[in-house]
Parts: structure tokens; sequence; C-alpha cells
């Protein structure tokens, strides 16, 4: 029954993008990921959402600044369970160009437990679409 | 109507378990639609079921600033509204409506509860972008309710005024009428009101043109911001049932035709003129408009549907008067 639930559950995973403290280029990259007609991962029953609270995977791009971090937990932990978290970009990994700038204090998984890494500067399309769909892998294995 | 009857008219046919589905199905191939028109594969067609059951096994959140009751009771209220709504509608050839007179009265009241039950879930959850959300949603209710409700009074008059009385608020007879008569889509009066009740349903319905109280873009998603879960499912499901209801009712109104007797070709002939009339008023729109702002949603209805509605009602009374 758990593995029947799996499979429906799998093809419906909604995405939420966290921008914190991004340089907008890995945003740009997203937004031509899932919205534009050509890579349409629309096929695998993803839909952007507007709100935190219908969010089943999270995109977070940028280097977590100082100013930015209280509002990226707590709107991690506004998305309801079970939800699964990519990072997009070099920068949650390592600060990228940012790094060991005085306004940023340390990468994203020292705050959020990260279950993808999509590195890159940015990371092309096809790098993001196979992140997603290794979120959607581990997503499925939290039902 | 016996109770046993009357059961199975609310929970199967047509309303309950047959309205959810139809109305999922119809989301769903309004989604796939949209995508081929943007030259995309789309999800499959059964996309809004599996939504329903993913929001269903999700954790439901809510916020501290939220009064508990109020925000879980909302969604219930508008889905069940829809439910009674489309088991009040007649289909030609099929189901003749659950009362005999004046239910066109009860459809209009019946229209407006998942408007709002969205205003009561939001003002409920304290969010300051969902006050934002249901203030348009309220501003552009009141919009087309007007020339609805004028459309509602056309047909009515127009019937009740060839039966040789005054209008005649009962949909069985509305449908009986045209039967024997006729659809009232082919009579050259009734065209503006058709047209005006044509544009009234993306405004209903909160489609692109018209979503200005859910605009993911620049309120997220307004007044369903803090639902989460079933409450979520919930909304959803009122959102395809409610396109159902506006399909049906377009139906009822201008084009009840049936095809021979024989119940099953009844019903897919009505399944297919639903498809037809949500294309051209949800799909199609949809794909090819962008979002007004609110003042200007507002005047394009108290302008271009209330005269066109207006016209119709003049020219139908003219035409008997004379």
């Amino acid at each position: 029954m758990a593995e029947f639930l799996q499979n429906i559950v799998k093809k419906s995973p909604w995405i939420y993008r966290i921008n914190a403290g991004s340089c907008n280029g890995c945003d740009v990259e997203m937004a031509t990921t899932a919205l534009i007609p050509r890579y349409d991962v629309e096929r695998l029953g993803c839909r952007y959402c507007g709100s935190p609270k219908h969010a089943d995977i999270v995109l977070i791009s940028g280097p977590v600044t100082a100013v930015v971090r209280e509002k990226v937990l707590r709107v991690y932990d506004e998305i309801p369970n079970p939800k699964v978290v990519v990072a997009v970009g070099i920068c949650p990994i390592s600060g990228g160009v940012f790094r060991e700038s005085y306004s940023i204090a340390t990468q994203l998984d020292a705050y959020i437990p990260v279950d993808v890494n999509v590195p890159g500067c940015p990371p092309r399309p096809q790098a993001i679409i196979d992140g997603i769909a290794m979120a959607i892998e581990i997503w499925r294995k939290k039902f | 109507m016996n109770s046993a009857e009357f059961l199975v008219n609310v929970l199967i046919f047509p309303g309950g378990l047959f309205a959810i589905m139809l109305g999922l199905f119809l989301t769903g191939l309004d989604r796939k639609i949209y995508a081929r028109l943007q030259r995309r594969v789309g999800p499959p067609i059964c996309q809004p079921c599996i939504d329903m059951v993913k929001l269903s096994q999700k954790e439901t959140v809510i916020p501290k600033t939220a009064n508990y009751t109020v925000f879980r009771l909302a969604p219930l209220l508008g889905f069940a509204g829809m439910l009674a709504a489309i088991a009040v509608i007649p289909i030609a050839g099929i189901y003749s409506g659950l009362y005999q007179s004046g239910d066109l009265l009860v459809i209009l009241y019946l229209l407006s509860t998942p408007a709002l039950a969205l205003v009561i879930g939001a003002s409920a959850s304290g969010s300051a972008y969902s006050s934002i959300g249901l203030s348009r949603e309220i501003s552009i209710m009141l919009a087309y309710e007007i020339p609805m409700l004028m459309v509602f009074f056309t047909v009515a008059m127009r019937v009740g005024m060839e039966l040789g009385g005054t209008a005649i608020f009962s949909l069985s007879s509305i449908v009986d009428f045209q039967l024997s008569k006729g659809p009232l889509l082919l009579d050259l009066p009734m065209l503006p009101a058709f047209l005006a009740f044509l544009m009234c349903i993306p405004g209903t319905l909160g489609v692109v043109p018209f979503d200005i109280p859910e605009a993911e873009t620049e309120i997220t998603e307004g007044p369903l911001l803090e639902y989460s879960g079933m409450g979520l499912a919930m909304f959803k499901l009122t959102s395809g049932l409610k396109t159902l209801v506006l399909s049906a009712l377009t139906i009822a109104l201008f084009f009840p035709t049936e095809l021979g007797s024989f119940w099953l070709v009844n019903i897919l002939w009505f399944i297919f003129k639903c498809v037809v009339v949500m294309l051209f008023t949800n799909t199609l729109i949809r794909a090819t408009r962008a979002r007004m702002r609110i003042d200007q949603a507002y005047k394009f209805y108290l302008l271009v549907p209330t005269s066109l509605a207006l016209m119709s009602l003049v020219l139908t009374v003219l035409s008997f008067r004379i």
C-alpha cells in the first residue's frame, strides 16, 4: 500500500523558490527551467507555487547572507512535511564568489538539511531538472 | 421525490461522486490543452486527482494568528455549496433537477458560496496578503454578479413571456421550454445575454485575465496563501466543481439539447458540451490574455457584460410588447 501511494504521490511535486541573497543568475536559470515551454517540467507534475505552504520541493539559491538567514529559516519552517531541499548554484555550497565576505556566515547546510546540491555558476537548466528528479526520488521515500 | 432518491441525487449522480470526477477531469483537460497551446507536453489528464492524493497526505500547517475553527471549516462551506448547486441544475434528457420552482435564484446564491468561503477563510487566516486578496475578491464579485443576475432575469423573462405570464425562475421549466421550442441560443435577442454570461464565467472562476484575487506573482495566491494539505485540496476541488457548475448552467440556460433518448449518449453529449464551454470561457482566454488590474476588471464588468445583458433584456421585452 505504501509503495502504491508513493508511486502516485511522486507525480505531483510542487516547487517553491527561495532567493537567499543570490545574484539572480541562478533564479533566471530556474525560471527558464520550469516556466518556459522548452523544458516543460509540468509534464513531471511539477508546478511553481507562490506560497511556501503549498510547496514540496524547495529550491534555494544564493549564499545565505547574515540579513536574510532568519527569514530563510522562517520560510523553511512554514513548509509542510514531507519536504525536500535542493541547493541551486555554488553559493549555497561554499559561498561561491562571495566566499569569505563579511556579510556571509557559513554554508547553507549548517542551518537547513540539504538533500540535493546542484553546483554551477549558474548551473545549466538540464542540471537543475536532474536535481529536481533526484529530489523527487528522495521526497517520495518520505511518505 | 422520496429521501433515497434525494440522497442519490446529492451524493452520487449528478452531485457528489459524478460531479467530483467530472470536475477533476475538466480541470485536467484544461491544463493539458493549455500546455498543448504552448507547445508543451503538459501533465497527464489525471494530474488533478494525483494532486488531491498528494495534498491529502501532506501536513496541515495552521498559522498561530488564525482562528482555528473558522480556518478549518471555511473550505467545507464552498465545497458543500458547489455540490448542492450541481444537484439543482437539470441536465437535458437525464435529470430534471432537485426543485421544480425558483431554483434559478437558489443557484444565484449557491454560486457565491465558493467566493464567500475564500473570503471567510482568508480573513480567519490573519495574513496580510490574504486580506489584500479578500478585498479584491469582494470587489470583483460585486462586479460580475450584476451582469450575471441580469442574464438570469433576461432568460426568465424570455421564457415567462413566451408562456404568457411573468418571469419564470424555474430552471426545469426553462429547460423543458427549450426542449420543445428549440434552444434560446438560436434566438437573436438572446445572443448578447449569452455573450455576457460567457464573459462572467472567467471572473467567477478566477482565471487569468481576472485572477486578480489570487495573483501568484504579486500577492502570492492571496486567500489561499495560508492553506496547506486537506484545506488546499478542498479549495482546488471546489474550483474544479465550479467550472462544472458554470458549464452546466450555461448549457441549461442556453442550449439544453438531447440526442435521442438513451441515457449514456445524453451523458456523453452533456460532457462534450461542458468541455466546449470550458474551452472557450477558460482555457483559450487563459492562454491568450494577461492579468488585468482590479480597476480595469471592475470597469470591464460594469461596462461590457452589463450593457450586453441590458440590451438583450430590452430587446426581449420589446419583441413581446410590440
